[in-house]
């Protein structure tokens, strides 16, 4: 039988695992969480929120941000698009950097750590539902974005 | 002496995730002694490097690589001379990139095919470098798992599956098997550590490798 | 791969249960064959093991034991 697996089919269909990751079998280590309690998607709702609002507030595009930050525009959109989206950690730095917030806040909106404190990520996601995703930003954004700056800035509440 | 090589080698191909070159690589069957010590030697210390750095930035422990205390000599050594199990490795620049072990006893699930033999992936992994990790780890070559799932599905059609495979997904990996593979997702299995179970139908299986029949002309 | 031929004598009675499983299965009989041996040798070294093989019947509640692989 004819090996159907030749190298220009691993070519052509290599792009299927950009940015994805492939593994299968049992691990046995620690049981997969239930569903459930996987990292809320609202406070990565938020996250995705505040990203958006914080660059157009700048008046920067993606690809902007994208230079700046040294983080993939794939990855920036993700960021701001997809609530199940998991971002690492290194690009949350370079965020937080950019609009001079906490990386340790952009990180338990994220899911990747529990946050200790939950007064922060309520606030947040209460300052994101305040926004509505048009165009240009308007006062009321403009207002989500300070509220959402002030709770993520390192200095209030830690 | 030197120790038994592959029983047969064929010629597949990588990305270069940097650049978008291909690469040359090889498919080993079965794994090979080179294989288990360059997973001694190269992955082993590469994942612990990865999980000092999750570590320092403190991500929960249940998003760290599922596979981390994953002992290939060990699953190797269990094969024995079972004619049930079968497994492989993808080979590229002199060193291992990825290895897999397949079932070839298990039976099917999705109703139309319920109890027809399959290919099932007893487990998978690609090197520790060619990942995305949560701390900003950008992979080397991409294709991998990839050209692990087309195998598996070629396996399939020889012993006459006709290309049904199964498998359990870690949990990073189920976007992969639903979206990219097309695979039909059975839910989360409460016998399996919760993982999601994916299963390949003849005809999922043949789109799958129609589709890179037809965009590589 | 390199492959070894043999000559396999089946009575009618194990014919017509080879072609019937092959259908069923939708195999041709030497792959069907293959896929036995592979069950027969794992069968074999669990048992070796000393573990058990079981038949279980949720409905019923009921389990049997296979004694005679």
């Amino acid at each position: 039988m004819a090996d159907r697996i030749t190298p220009e089919w691993c070519l052509a269909m290599a792009h299927l695992e950009i940015g994805h990751e492939v593994g299968a079998g049992l691990t046995a280590i620690d049981p997969v969480p239930d569903e459930d309690t996987e990292g809320s998607d609202e406070s990565r709702l938020a996250l995705g929120r505040f990203v958006s609002l914080a660059r157009r507030g700048r008046g920067m595009s993606i690809d902007t941000l994208a230079e700046l930050t040294e983080v993939d525009v794939g990855e920036l959109l993700s960021i701001e698009r997809d609530a199940h989206h998991l971002p690492d950690t290194r690009t949350l730095y370079q965020l937080a950097q950019i609009f001079g917030v906490s990386q340790h806040k952009l990180m338990g909106l994220s899911g990747l750590t529990r946050p200790k404190d939950l007064k922060y990520v309520d606030e947040a996601i209460r300052y994101a539902a305040l926004s509505e995703s048009v165009a240009r930003l308007t006062k009321e954004e403009q207002a989500a974005l300070d509220g959402l700056i002030a709770v993520l800035s390192e200095r209030k509440g830690k | 002496m030197t120790p038994p090589g592959p029983k047969s080698i064929s010629q597949v191909a990588l990305m270069d995730a940097v650049s978008g070159a291909g690469v040359p690589a090889e498919f080993w069957q079965p794994i090979t002694d080179k294989n288990l010590a360059d997973w001694e030697a190269h992955w082993r210390p590469a994942i612990q490097e990865q999980l000092v750095l999750l570590s320092d930035a403190g991500v929960e422990r249940h998003l760290w690589p599922q596979s981390r205390e994953w002992n290939w000599r060990k699953k190797h050594n269990a094969l024995g001379s079972s004619l049930s199990n079968e497994s492989a490795a993808v080979m590229a620049a002199g060193v291992t990139q990825g290895m897999m072990i397949v079932d070839l006893d298990f039976r099917a699930r999705i109703e139309e095919q319920a109890r027809q033999h399959m290919v099932y992936i007893d487990f998978l992994e690609v090197a520790p470098w060619n990942r995305r990790t949560l701390t900003g780890g950008a992979p080397r070559y991409v294709g991998i798992g990839t050209l692990m799932i087309g195998k598996a599905i070629q396996r399939s059609l020889e012993l006459g599956f006709k290309g049904r495979i199964g498998l359990h997904s870690l949990p990073q990996s189920n976007d992969y098997y639903a979206n990219q593979c097309g695979m039909r997702d059975l839910g989360s299995d409460a016998n399996y550590n919760k993982l999601r179970y994916f299963e390949m139908t003849p005809d999922m299986a043949e789109r799958f490798l129609m589709r890179g029949e037809r965009s590589g002309r | 791969m390199s492959k070894r031929t043999m000559t396999l004598n089946l009575s009618p009675e194990e014919m017509d249960v080879l072609e019937a499983l092959s259908l069923k299965k939708d195999l041709s009989k030497t792959l069907l064959l293959r896929q036995a041996l592979r069950l027969y040798q794992r069968v074999e070294e669990r048992l070796e093991r000393g573990e058990t093989l079981f038949f279980e019947d949720e409905a019923k509640k009921q389990k049997a034991e296979i004694m005679m692989l």
